[in-house]
């Protein structure tokens, strides 16, 4: 068996593929499929995003100055909520059919499930913020589209996709992880949304800052991901198996 | 091929395998029965790699478990009476996932292959939830099998199924057989593991209280074995 094993290996070897890369791009490209043929994670958050900054707008109508100062805290809100909803939704197809059982009997690292899931998960928040992005400017007049904010935008997106993929894995079997998700998660990503909204706010004037204004809030944002990223890589396992 | 001495497994204070001993040959089918709650599942997800026993030895293949786990997950596949199938993907996709999964060469023709042995190659492209319960139990086996595992298990395959669905599972379980993989199945259909069967194991609360081999006894001898070692009258299909 063992000999099995090794020719099998070999065979990588001779590919000069990485293991770990694959298994990675397997559940991006399952995701992917599975959102090709139903459309509902991406509808589902473009939907509820839309909503939510309709709703703000009118309420909002008849103070367009307050309207555009909490535009960036608006978006990073909608964001949040936004992706919980695809969080909840990417996890809870692992749960149908028991098919994460099929995924966690396979000769992959756990690390590579858990980053296979966050990569996903982040691809379709990161359309549904351009989506934001397009519909922020039109509703609040904010100079939203800059390459420096769609970065700040992305690295908020990903430290905050790393810490919920972990948490949703933890509260996706109990009977109220609708409820569970947005209350742990959204404490837990404080750290993160804080500087990321600073960040964002900065590029919110006419005049562009300069990287010293900025670094601070997005050096954070930098920090949060490493770290998030590097507690679930290390923990995933005892997510999943326990 | 798969060996469990003193297997130990606790849910907080609750023990549900109590010391089993198990010994399965390589090309052996051997089936577990038992009652429900008697540990069978239980015993199953842990030489699936799915559970971590509390105390005892798991060797497969001559791997301990659960050190050696990703070695062994590479030679064991699992049908369950759940699908483990996204039914938004089409059959062909479902194969090419574990197939990605699983880091195969010749992915395409082995998807190929694999829905023609179990007659599915013509609805390759449908989308599993179209399926019926029995093409679904069907693409299941071409799953688990797609790796060439050395070793089957299977937790009541049979659930659900009709009887054309069932005789079908029958000559693919009997296919694999030839190919010299090791069976473990869980059922509770007590004749029709029998008769599959080299060997019925029965589990009660816990623990392995008799061992019967095929030439050793009639079906209906069998079904009293049973009676006498689970307290329970047994008719051809217990539990549920």
């Amino acid at each position: 068996m063992s000999k099995q094993l090794t020719e099998k290996k070999s065979i990588f070897s001779v590919l000069g593929r990485s293991p770990y890369a694959a298994a990675v791009w397997a559940i991006v490209w399952k995701d992917l499929q599975i959102e090709r043929h139903t459309k509902q994670t991406l509808s589902v958050m473009i939907m509820f995003s839309l909503s939510t900054v309709v709703m703000f707008n009118f309420a909002l109508e008849t103070n367009l100055d307050a309207a555009r100062n909490v535009a960036t805290g608006l978006l990073w809100a909608t964001i949040l909520l936004a992706g919980t909803l695809g969080l909840n939704r990417s996890l809870a197809i692992e749960q149908e059919n028991r098919t994460v059982d099929a995924i966690l009997m396979a000769p992959v690292s756990r690390s590579a499930i858990y980053i296979g899931k966050v990569l996903s998960v982040t691809l379709f928040s990161i359309v549904l913020e351009v989506a934001l992005v397009f519909i922020f400017i039109m509703f609040f007049n904010k100079p939203l589209w800059r390459p420096q904010v769609l970065l700040i935008l992305v690295l908020g997106t990903i430290g905050y996709i790393s810490a919920g993929v972990l948490i949703t894995s933890m509260t996706i079997q109990t009977r109220t992880r609708e409820v569970l998700l947005p209350v742990l998660l959204l404490p837990l990503s404080l750290p993160l949304i804080l500087p990321a909204a600073m960040a964002v706010a900065s590029y919110m004037f006419p005049q562009t800052p300069t990287w010293g204004e900025v670094q601070s809030p997005i050096l954070l944002v930098i920090i949060y991901d490493l770290l998030m990223i590097t507690t679930g890589v290390m923990s995933y396992h005892y997510v999943v198996e326990s | 091929m798969i060996e469990l001495r003193g297997l130990v497994k606790n849910y907080g204070l609750h023990a549900v395998l109590r010391g089993v001993n198990l010994h399965v040959k390589k090309g052996e089918f051997v089936t577990l029965v038992g009652t429900n709650g008697a540990g069978k599942t239980t015993l199953m997800r842990i030489v699936a790699t799915l559970l971590k026993p509390t105390s005892g030895d798991v060797l497969i293949g001559g791997w301990p478990l659960p050190g050696h786990a990703d070695q062994v997950r590479q030679h064991i596949g699992l049908v369950s009476h759940q699908a483990l199938l996204y039914g938004d993907l089409t059959a062909g996709e479902n194969l090419q996932f574990f197939a990605r999964l699983y880091q195969l060469d010749h992915q395409t023709d082995r998807v190929e292959k694999a829905l023609k042995e179990v007659g599915l190659a013509a609805r390759k492209r449908d989308p599993v939830s179209t399926f019926s319960r029995g093409m679904i139990q069907r693409l299941t086996i071409a799953r688990a099998t797609l790796h060439e595992p050395d070793i089957l298990l299977l937790d009541e395959p049979y659930t659900g199924l009709d009887q054309d669905a069932a005789h079908l599972l029958d000559s693919l379980l009997e296919r694999e057989m030839d190919k010299g993989r090791t069976i473990l199945m869980i059922t509770h259909d007590l004749i029709h593991g029998w008769n599959l069967s080299h060997r019925s194991v029965i589990l009660n609360r816990g623990k392995i209280v008799r061992e019967v081999n095929r030439g050793e006894a009639s079906p209906a001898e069998f079904l009293d074995i049973y009676a006498e070692n689970t307290g329970r009258r047994a008719a051809a299909r217990v539990g549920g």
